[in-house]
C-alpha cells in the first residue's frame, strides 16, 4: 500500500511540477463560460490569434455557471457570463484568492422564437409565463392551430435560463414538461424542425425561426438598446484583477471597447454598447 | 514495503546472488502485484471519489425528495432536487432499449450459433463488431440529425411500418401455431381442410388486427422528435452487440452433446434449440441481458442529445414518444454549475445521481458476474 | 403438432435469426450511408471561386495568377448587380419619401442576401467576421442563396387554426416596374459566371486549422486533438494494463485476493463513460491537481482509466493462448520465470494483445462524456506536444457535439459535422479492422 502512494503521490508531483512550470506562460488565454457569448468570444479570439500569432486564445462554451466555477478554481483567464456573477460566486472567488472584475461586453435581447408555420405573431410576457409553467398546453388557447405546445427551454445550467427565470418567470417553476437543450443553437435547430415548439433564444439566433413580438415589441437591437423589449440583458465578461495593461489579456478583454470589436459584436447579431 | 524489500536486497548484495536474485524476484513480483491492484483499486477510488461529493447532498436536503419527488428545479431560488422523474426516465429508455435488444440479440445469437454456416459467420461477426465500433457520440448524432426529424416529419407511417416489419412474420407464425393445434382437434380425415381453414382465417384476422393497427399508427403525429421511442431504438442498436456476443458465448458453450442427443430423438433444430440449449444456456443469456442494460443506462451522448430532456414522468409512463430526462444527460448538462466551490446542493445533487449509477452498474455487474459463475461450475461440474 | 407444421416451425424460427441479423445489418447501413455520402462531401464538392480565394488569401495555396484572373472574371460577371443596387439606392434617396419608405426593407433584404451569396460589395470596407468576408464557399450552399435571392419565403396565416402556410414569392414583385426588376434574371443567368462553380477535392479538411467557428477551414486541431488524447491514454493505460495482465495469469495464485481485483477489474469496466468524467474532475484535476484546468493529460488518464480493464482482459486471454508448451520448454532450459514471460511469453501472445490494444484505442478515440469536464474545448489551435500537459483541446468527438448542438449556425455547417463524423467513424473503423485483420492472422498461425 504505502509502495502505491509514494508511486502515486511522486507521479503527480512530477506531472505537477511540470504542469505548474508549463502553465505560466503569458501566452495563452482561457476564455470559458456562457454559450451566449460564444459568438463573440469565438470572434475575438480569432481576431486576436490573427493580430497576434504567439498567443493561443481556446474557448470552451460550458455555460455561464461553468464560467464562474473555473475562474473562481482558476481554470480560465475569462469568464464569459450571461449574467452578473452571483454573490455566492462573489464571496466563493474571493476565498479562493481571486478577485472577479466585471466587463460589460455587449446588451443581448432574449427573443422568443416559434416555428415558421406558427400563426401567432405576439405573446405577452404573462402568456410565456403560462406557456412555460405548462398553464396553456395549446396552441389553440393562445388562438393557434389545434397543436401541442413543444417548449424548449435552456438547461439550467445556463445563463440565459437564469434571465428567462428572473425576467419572464416571476417566481414560478417551469412545467415539467419542458424540454431542455444546452445552447442557443440547439433551441433554434429544435425550433427550426419542430412545428409546435417555442423557444427562447438569444438575439444572434433568430436566422431561420419565427421571432414573435413581446408586448407588441420586435426585438431587434434597436429596440434592446431604447430598452423597449422587455426581456433584455448585458452580457458579461470576468477576470482575475483588473488585467495590467500591454498584456494580452488586457488587450482581449478590452476588445469590446474598441471599434472592431464593436463591429464584431453587432456583427454576429448583438447590441455593442454606445 | 516494494522499496524496503529493494533497499535491503541491494545492502546483502555481497553474500550470495541466489539470495539477492531470490529477493529480486520477490520484489518484482510485489510490484506487479502493487499495479496491478492499482488498476483494481482505481474502483474504490471511482467510488470513493463519487461518494464523497455525493454524501453531502443528503446531508443538506435528505433522501426523501430526492427519490420521491418529481420535481427537478436545481437552480431556483427554493431548490428542489426532486429526481424520481428522472429515475424513470433512466428506466424508461433502458426498457425501451431492452425491448429492442433483446429478441432482436438472442434470436441473432441463436442464428450465429446453430444456423448459418461458417463462412455466413465471417460476414456477419464484423457486422457486429462494427456496431459496437461506432462511437456513441456518431451514434447520437444520428439521433438528433437524421431520427429526429424523420419522426416528427413522417413518424406516424415509419412506425406503421416497423409495425408490419415486426408484426407480419409474427403474425404468421401465430396463425401457424394456433391452425395447428386447432386442427389437432378435428378428426385425421378433416384435420388438412380444418388445418387450411384455420389458417385462412386466422392469417385474415391478423392482417385485418395489423391493418388497423397500422392506419392508427400511421395517423400518429409526433410532436418532438427527440423523445424517448428515438432514444431507445438507438440505445437499443448500441446493446445488441454485447447481447448478442455474450449470448452467442452461452449458447456455444451448451455443448455438442445436447445438440446431438436432441436431434436423435427426432427432434427439429427449432425444438432443440427452444427444448434444450436456450434452458441450458439461460443463465448465460442473462448475463448477456445484464450486460446489454448496463450500456444503455451508462450511455450518455446519445441521451443527452436525441432524449428531450423534459424531467417529466410520462402520461401514461409507457408513452415512448414523449421527452424524458435521463441520470447520465443530467450530470453532463448540469455540471459545472458555480456554486461547486461553496458546495451546493445543485454540485453534489450530480455526484448523488452518479453514485446511484455507480451503484446501479455494481449491482448489476456482481448479478452477471454471479450468473456466469453459476454456469461455469454448473459446466464444470 | 403435425410434421408440416414442425418444420414450418423450424424454417420460421430460422428465419426469425436471419431477420435480426438482415435488421442488424440494415440498421449498420442505415447508419453507415448518410454519414459516408454527406461526410465526404466535406473533401469532395464543387467549390465556387469564393473558396479558392479563401484558400489563397489563407494559406498562399494554388496557382496566384490563374486564380487572380478567375477572381477578377467573377467580379466583372457581378459589377452589373452591385451597379443595379447602388443605381437603385441612389435613384431612391432622389425620389419621394413614400417610395423610399415603400422599397427600404426589401431592398435591405435583397443586400443581405446578396453578400450572403456573394460576399461583402466591393467598395465598402472589409468586414471583421471571416463568414462576412466572403461569399458561399460551395455551390450547395451557393444554390441555397441563389434561391434566396430569387424568392421570399412568406407565410399566409390566414387561417389561425391551422398552421401557416409556406409561399416562396419571387422578389422581383417586390420591384416591379423599377430598373432593379432586371437584377433578378441576370443573377439566375449569371450565377455560374459569378461563382464559377468547379469540382474540387479539399483535402485541407483534414490538415487545416478551422477559421471563424468552422465557417472555414478544416478539423486538423481536432484530429490532432483526438490523436494525443489517444496516444496519451495507451501511453498511460497499456504497461499497466499489461503488468496486470502478466501478473493476473503468470503469478498470482487462486486466492480470495485475487477473485476480489478479478470483481473489481470487472467492475471498472461496467462503470458508466460520465462517471469516468466526473471522477475525473473530481480527482485528477480538483484534487490530485494533474493540470490547472482542461488538459489533455488529465484527460488521457480519465480514458485509461476506463479502457484499463479491456486491456487487462485482452492481454490475460491473448497470454492464456500461449501453449503451455512453449512455457514449460522454456522454464525447463533453466529460464527463469520472469525471463521466460519477457523472451518467450509476451512475444507469442503479442497479436492478441495488439489486438486488445487497438479495440480499446478505438473506444477512446470515440468516447465524448469522460473529456467533456477533463479535456475538450470547442475552439482551439492544434497544440504542440509539450503543450498537452497543460492545455485542453479541441476533439473530434467532442466537435461532433458541440457543432451539431451548441454552434451558432448549425445548419450552416453541417457539411463540417457529417465531416468530423465520418473522419471520427472512418478513424474508428480502422483500427477495427486492423484488429480483425491481426485476429485472422493469429487463427492462421494457430491452424498451422
Amino acid at each position: 500500500m504505502n509502495t502505491m502512494k509514494t508511486t502515486m503521490a511522486g507521479l503527480m508531483a512530477a506531472a505537477w511540477i511540470a504542469g505548474t512550470a508549463l502553465a505560466g506562460d503569458a501566452n495563452r488565454i482561457v476564455v470559458d463560460g456562457s454559450t451566449t457569448v460564444g459568438p463573440i468570444a469565438k470572434a475575438f479570439a480569432e481576431h486576436y490569434m490573427e493580430k497576434n500569432p504567439g498567443v493561443n486564445v481556446t474557448v470552451s462554451e460550458s455555460g455561464s455557471g461553468n464560467g464562474a466555477k473555473s475562474l473562481v478554481n482558476a481554470a480560465c483567464d475569462v469568464a464569459t457570463m450571461s449574467r452578473p456573477m452571483k454573490n455566492s460566486e462573489k464571496k466563493a472567488a474571493r476565498d479562493a484568492g481571486i478577485l472577479p472584475i466585471e466587463h460589460v461586453v455587449a446588451m443581448d435581447g432574449i427573443a422568443l422564437a416559434v416555428h415558421k408555420s406558427n400563426p401567432i405573431a405576439d405573446l405577452t410576457v404573462e402568456q410565456i409565463r403560462d406557456v412555460y409553467a405548462g398553464k396553456i398546453r395549446r396552441w389553440s388557447e393562445l388562438g393557434g392551430p389545434d397543436q401541442p405546445i413543444v417548449a424548449i427551454s435552456r438547461d439550467t445550467n445556463s445563463g440565459t435560463y437564469e434571465c428567462f427565470e428572473t425576467l419572464v418567470m416571476n417566481q414560478q417553476k417551469m412545467g415539467e414538461k419542458v424540454e431542455y437543450v444546452g445552447s442557443n443553437g440547439a433551441i433554434r435547430q429544435r425550433v427550426m424542425s419542430t412545428p409546435g415548439a417555442i423557444g427562447y433564444v438569444g438575439l444572434a439566433f433568430t436566422e431561420g425561426v419565427k421571432t414573435v413580438t413581446v408586448e407588441g415589441v420586435e426585438a431587434t437591437p434597436e429596440t434592446v438598446v431604447a430598452k423597449e423589449y422587455p426581456i433584455a440583458r448585458p452580457l458579461y465578461m470576468y477576470t482575475n484583477g483588473r488585467p495590467k495593461a500591454g498584456t494580452p489579456l488586457a488587450d482581449f478583454a478590452g476588445l469590446s471597447g474598441t471599434p472592431e470589436g464593436k463591429q464584431m459584436i453587432a456583427d454576429t447579431g448583438f447590441v455593442p454598447l454606445p | 514495503m516494494d522499496g524496503s524489500a529493494r533497499e535491503r536486497g541491494s545492502l546483502r548484495l555481497s553474500r550470495g546472488t541466489r539470495r539477492r536474485q531470490r529477493l529480486a524476484a520477490a520484489a518484482g513480483q510485489l510490484f506487479l502485484l502493487a499495479v496491478t491492484s492499482l488498476s483494481a483499486l482505481a474502483v474504490f477510488a471511482i467510488f470513493y471519489f463519487i461518494a464523497r461529493d455525493a454524501i453531502p447532498f443528503f446531508r443538506l436536503e435528505g433522501f426523501k425528495e430526492f427519490f420521491t419527488s418529481t420535481r427537478w428545479y436545481p437552480s431556483a431560488e427554493q431548490a428542489e432536487f426532486g429526481a424520481l422523474a428522472i429515475f424513470v426516465g433512466s428506466g424508461l429508455v433502458t426498457l425501451g432499449a431492452a425491448l429492442v435488444a433483446v429478441p432482436l440479440g438472442i434470436a441473432a445469437a441463436v442464428c450465429l450459433s446453430d444456423v448459418l454456416p461458417f463462412s455466413a459467420r465471417q460476414v456477419v461477426k464484423p457486422v457486429i463488431e462494427m456496431l459496437a465500433a461506432i462511437p456513441s457520440v456518431a451514434y447520437g448524432f444520428f439521433a438528433l440529425v437524421v431520427l429526429a426529424p424523420l419522426l416528427q416529419r413522417s413518424g406516424g407511417p415509419v412506425l406503421a411500418a416497423a409495425a408490419w416489419i415486426v408484426g407480419a412474420p409474427v403474425a404468421a407464425l401465430l396463425a401457424f401455431i394456433l391452425s395447428d393445434l386447432l386442427a389437432d382437434r378435428f378428426p385425421e380425415r378433416a384435420q388438412r381442410r380444418a388445418r387450411w381453414a384455420f389458417l385462412i382465417l386466422l392469417g385474415s384476422g391478423a392482417v385485418a388486427a395489423l391493418s388497423v393497427a397500422g392506419r392508427a399508427l400511421s395517423g400518429l403525429e409526433i410532436p418532438s422528435g427527440t423523445n424517448a421511442l428515438n432514444v431507445s431504438l438507438i440505445l437499443g442498436i448500441m446493446a445488441l452487440p454485447t447481447v448478442v456476443s455474450v449470448s452467442e458465448d452461452a449458447l456455444q458453450a451448451a455443448g455438442r452433446e445436447l445438440r446431438e442427443g436432441s436431434y436423435a430423438l427426432g427432434a427439429t433444430r427449432a425444438e432443440t434449440l427452444l427444448r434444450t440449449i436456450l434452458p441450458a444456456a439461460r443463465s448465460g443469456i442473462l448475463a448477456a441481458v445484464i450486460l446489454g442494460i448496463m450500456r444503455a443506462i451508462g450511455e450518455t451522448m446519445v441521451v443527452w442529445m436525441a432524449s428531450g430532456n423534459a424531467s417529466q414522468i410520462p402520461e401514461p409512463w409507457y408513452n415512448l414518444l414523449e421527452p424524458v430526462r435521463t441520470l447520465t444527460a443530467t450530470i453532463a448538462g448540469d455540471m459545472g454549475e458555480a456554486d461547486h466551490v461553496t458546495g451546493s446542493a445543485r454540485y453534489h445533487v450530480l455526484f448523488a445521481m452518479a453514485l446511484c449509477l455507480l451503484t446501479v452498474s455494481f449491482l448489476c455487474n456482481l448479478g452477471s458476474e454471479w450468473v456466469l459463475r453459476r454456469t461455469r461450475r454448473k459446466a464444470g461440474g | 403438432m403435425s410434421l408440416p407444421t414442425r418444420k414450418i416451425l423450424d424454417r420460421a424460427f430460422s428465419g426469425a435469426g436471419v431477420l435480426a441479423i438482415a435488421l442488424m445489418a440494415a440498421a449498420l447501413l442505415i447508419l453507415l450511408v448518410p454519414m459516408f455520402t454527406r461526410g465526404s462531401q466535406a473533401v469532395f464538392f464543387r467549390a465556387t471561386v469564393e473558396h479558392r480565394r479563401f484558400l489563397l488569401e489563407k494559406f498562399e495555396r494554388g496557382d496566384r495568377a490563374a486564380i487572380e484572373a478567375e477572381i477578377q472574371a467573377a467580379q466583372a460577371a457581378r459589377a452589373p448587380v452591385w451597379r443595379l443596387v447602388a443605381d437603385f439606392e441612389s435613384r431612391l434617396a432622389e425620389g419621394e419619401a413614400a417610395g423610399r419608405g415603400k422599397y427600404r426593407k426589401p431592398l435591405k433584404e435583397l443586400r443581405n442576401e446578396l453578400r450572403f451569396l456573394l460576399g461583402p460589395e466591393p467598395g465598402k470596407p472589409r468586414p471583421m467576421l471571416m463568414r462576412d468576408q466572403y461569399g458561399q464557399t460551395r455551390l450547395d450552399m451557393a444554390q441555397l442563396g441563389l434561391e434566396r435571392v430569387l424568392r421570399r419565403e412568406e407565410w399566409d396565416y390566414s387561417d389561425p387554426t391551422k398552421g401557416g402556410i409556406r409561399i416562396l414569392k419571387p422578389r422581383a414583385e417586390d420591384f416591379e416596374g423599377t430598373a432593379l426588376a432586371e437584377l433578378f434574371p441576370y443573377v439566375e443567368k449569371n450565377f455560374a459566371r459569378m461563382l464559377l462553380p468547379r469540382r474540387t477535392v479539399y483535402w485541407g479538411f483534414l490538415t487545416d486549422e478551422s477559421f471563424d467557428s468552422h465557417f472555414f477551414g478544416g478539423i486538423w486541431p481536432e484530429i490532432l486533438g483526438t490523436f494525443y488524447l489517444t496516444l496519451g491514454t495507451l501511453l498511460l493505460a497499456v504497461p499497466m494494463g499489461l503488468i496486470a495482465a502478466i501478473y493476473l495469469t503468470e503469478y498470482a495464485k487462486e486466492t480470495r485476493f485475487l477473485a476480489l481485483l478479478r470483481t473489481c477489474i470487472n467492475t471498472l469496466a461496467g462503470v458508466p463513460s460520465i462517471v469516468f468524467g466526473l471522477f475525473g474532475l473530481a480527482f485528477f484535476i480538483n484534487v490530485a491537481h494533474v493540470s490547472p484546468s482542461k488538459s489533455v493529460l488529465a484527460g488521457s488518464m480519465t480514458l485509461a482509466l476506463m479502457i484499463l480493464p479491456t486491456v487487462i482482459r485482452a492481454s490475460e486471454e491473448a497470454i492464456k493462448a500461449v501453449p503451455r508448451a512453449y512455457k514449460e520448454a522454456a522454464l525447463s532450459l533453466g529460464a527463469g520465470r520472469w525471463h521466460t514471460v519477457w523472451n518467450v511469453i509476451l512475444p507469442a501472445a503479442l497479436p492478441g494483445i495488439l489486438t486488445g490494444i487497438v479495440i480499446s484505442m478505438g473506444r477512446a478515440a470515440g468516447e465524448t462524456a469522460p473529456i467533456i469536464f477533463t479535456a475538450a474545448v470547442s475552439v482551439g489551435k492544434p497544440l504542440a506536444p509539450w503543450q498537452t500537459l497543460t492545455q485542453p483541446t479541441p476533439a473530434l468527438s467532442w466537435n461532433i457535439y458541440n457543432l451539431a448542438t451548441e454552434h451558432e449556425a448549425v445548419d450552416l455547417v453541417r457539411h463540417v459535422q457529417y465531416g468530423l463524423v465520418l473522419t471520427l467513424v472512418c478513424l474508428v473503423l480502422l483500427l477495427n479492422l486492423l484488429a480483425i485483420f491481426l485476429r485472422a492472422r493469429i487463427a492462421r498461425k494457430m491452424r498451422n
